[in-house]
C-alpha cells in the first residue's frame, strides 16, 4: 500500500511543483497580474481581510475565475499542491477495503471527507 | 524617511533567506517551516497572515517531496500515521480559523512563546529506541504495528506502539499549533511518536514527514480560501528552500552538524524573542 501511495505522491507532487514554478515565472516575467507588482509593498503589510478589501482579491474558489491574471495563474500550482494528499488517499482507499482492512479504509474515507470539507470553502467566512 | 524599495527587493531577499533556511534546516535536522515563520514574520514587512500561509505551504511542499522516499524505504508507515493524521488535520482547520480570529499582536506573542518552547524542546529533548512496547487496545484494533528494514544495521526491526489515546490528544494539539502558526510540526511529531508511543526513532522521523503532508494540507486550504496565499511570497520561499536543501544535503558530509544545530537554536531563540517583543509592542 505504501508503495502505491508513494508512486502517486511522487508524480503528483512533481507536477504540482512544476506548475507552481512555471506559473510563477510567467507571473514575474510577463503575464499581467490582478494586483500590480509595484503596489505589493504597500499591500502585503495589511491583514488579509484588509488586503482582500483593498484589492478585490478573490476568496474561496474565486481565484479559478481569475486564472487569466499572472498572480492567480500561480494559484493553480498552490491548489495542486493542496490536492495531492486527497488524490493519493482516494487512490489507496479501494485497496484498503479490497484487502479487508476496513478500519484503515474508514479512516482513509474520513480523511478524504475532512480534506474535501477544508477545500470546499465552508470555513472561509471572513474575520 | 527612507523611500520604499522597489517591489522586487523583498521577494529577492526572501528567496536568499529561504535558500539559507533550506540549507541549515537540512544540516540541523529541522523542518524549514519552523524557521521560516518566526524569521520572516519577525524581520520582513509582510503581514503575519501571509507569512503563516507561506510557512504552511513551505512545510507542505517539503513534506510532499520527502514522503515518497520515506514510504518506499519503509521509514514511514500509513497504518501508524492515518489515525493521528485524521485528528491532526481536523484540529489544524480549527487552528487556522483561530489564527484568523485572534488579534495579530496576540498571535505574534503566542508564536514567540511557542518558538521559545521549541528551542527548549530541541535543546533539552531526548529520544529513545527501546524494544517494541506492548500495544494498547486501540493500537491493536487499528493494527498499528509492523516491521521495517534498518539499512544502517541491516536488521529487520519489529515495532508496535502504545498510549494511542494520549497520542491522539497530543496530535489534536499539534494540529492546532500547525494550523494557527503555519509551522511544520516535525518538532512535536517526533517526540510524540517516539517518546510517548514508543515507535522507533527512524520510523518516527519518517512518519512525521508523512503526517505533515496530511495535517498541513487541511490548514493550507483554509488559508487559500481566505485569500491569504500571496504568490509573491509563496513561490520564492518554496523554490529557495528546495534549492537550499539540495545544497544542504551535499554539505551534510562535511559540515559540523553540532555547530550548525547550535546556530539554528540561536536563530530560533532570536526569532522567538523578536516575535514576543513585536507582539507585545516593545520592538515594532
Amino acid at each position: 500500500m505504501e508503495l502505491i501511495y508513494a508512486r502517486w505522491l511522487g508524480w503528483c507532487s512533481r507536477v504540482a511543483l512544476a506548475v507552481l514554478t512555471g506559473s510563477f515565472l510567467l507571473y514575474v516575467f510577463g503575464a499581467e497580474p490582478l494586483v500590480p507588482l509595484e503596489q505589493l509593498p504597500a499591500l502585503w503589510r495589511l491583514p488579509v481581510g484588509e488586503y482582500v478589501a483593498a484589492t478585490g482579491a478573490p476568496t474561496g474558489w474565486g481565484w479559478v475565475y481569475r486564472l487569466g491574471f499572472g498572480d492567480y495563474a500561480n494559484m493553480l500550482g498552490v491548489a495542486l499542491l493542496c490536492l495531492v494528499t486527497a488524490v493519493c488517499y482516494l487512490r489507496v482507499l479501494p485497496n484498503f477495503f479490497g484487502n479487508g482492512e476496513r478500519a484503515l479504509g474508514v479512516l482513509a474515507l474520513l480523511q478524504v471527507i475532512v480534506l474535501v470539507a477544508a477545500a470546499s470553502g465552508l470555513f472561509a467566512a471572513g474575520h | 524617511m527612507l523611500p520604499e524599495p522597489t517591489w522586487w527587493i523583498w521577494p529577492l531577499a526572501l528567496f536568499a533567506v529561504c535558500f539559507a533556511i533550506g540549507m541549515v534546516a537540512v544540516l540541523a535536522g529541522v523542518g524549514g517551516g519552523v524557521l521560516f515563520v518566526p524569521i520572516v514574520g519577525g524581520f520582513f514587512p509582510f503581514h503575519l497572515d501571509f507569512v503563516r500561509a507561506a510557512g504552511l505551504l513551505l512545510a507542505l511542499s517539503g513534506a510532499l517531496s520527502a514522503a515518497p522516499g520515506l514510504l518506499r524505504g519503509g521509514l514511514a508507515s500509513l497504518r501508524l500515521a492515518m489515525p493521528l493524521a485524521l485528528i491532526g488535520s481536523v484540529t489544524s482547520i480549527g487552528g487556522a480559523m483561530l489564527g484568523f480570529a485572534l488579534p495579530t499582536d496576540w498571535l505574534q506573542t503566542a508564536l514567540g512563546v511557542t518558538i521559545l518552547a521549541i528551542v527548549a524542546l530541541m535543546a533539552f529533548g531526548r529520544t529513545q529506541d527501546l524494544k517494541a512496547p506492548r500495544p494498547d487496545a486501540l493500537a491493536a484494533a487499528l493494527q498499528m504495528n509492523g516491521v521495517y528494514h534498518d539499512a544502517a544495521t541491516g536488521r529487520e526491526v519489529r515495532w508496535s506502539v502504545h498510549h494511542t489515546p494520549a497520542a491522539l490528544v497530543a496530535f489534536g494539539g499539534i494540529g492546532v499549533l500547525a494550523g494557527m502558526f503555519g509551522l511544520g510540526a516535525g518538532w512535536a511529531n517526533v517526540p510524540v511518536l517516539n517518546l510517548l508511543m514508543g515507535a522507533p526513532l527512524k520510523l518516527s522521523v519518517g512518519t512525521s514527514g508523512f503526517l505533515l503532508s496530511v495535517i498541513d494540507t487541511s490548514a493550507a486550504w483554509i488559508y487559500l480560501n481566505r485569500g491569504a496565499v500571496l504568490p509573491m511570497l509563496v513561490a520564492p520561499s518554496i523554490i529557495g528552500v528546495m534549492l537550499g536543501a539540495k545544497i544542504g544535503v551535499r554539505l551534510l558530509r562535511v559540515a559540523p552538524a553540532r555547530v550548525v544545530r547550535r546556530v539554528v537554536l540561536g536563530l530560533l531563540l532570536a526569532a522567538g524573542l523578536r516575535a514576543v517583543l513585536k507582539g507585545t509592542g516593545l520592538w515594532n
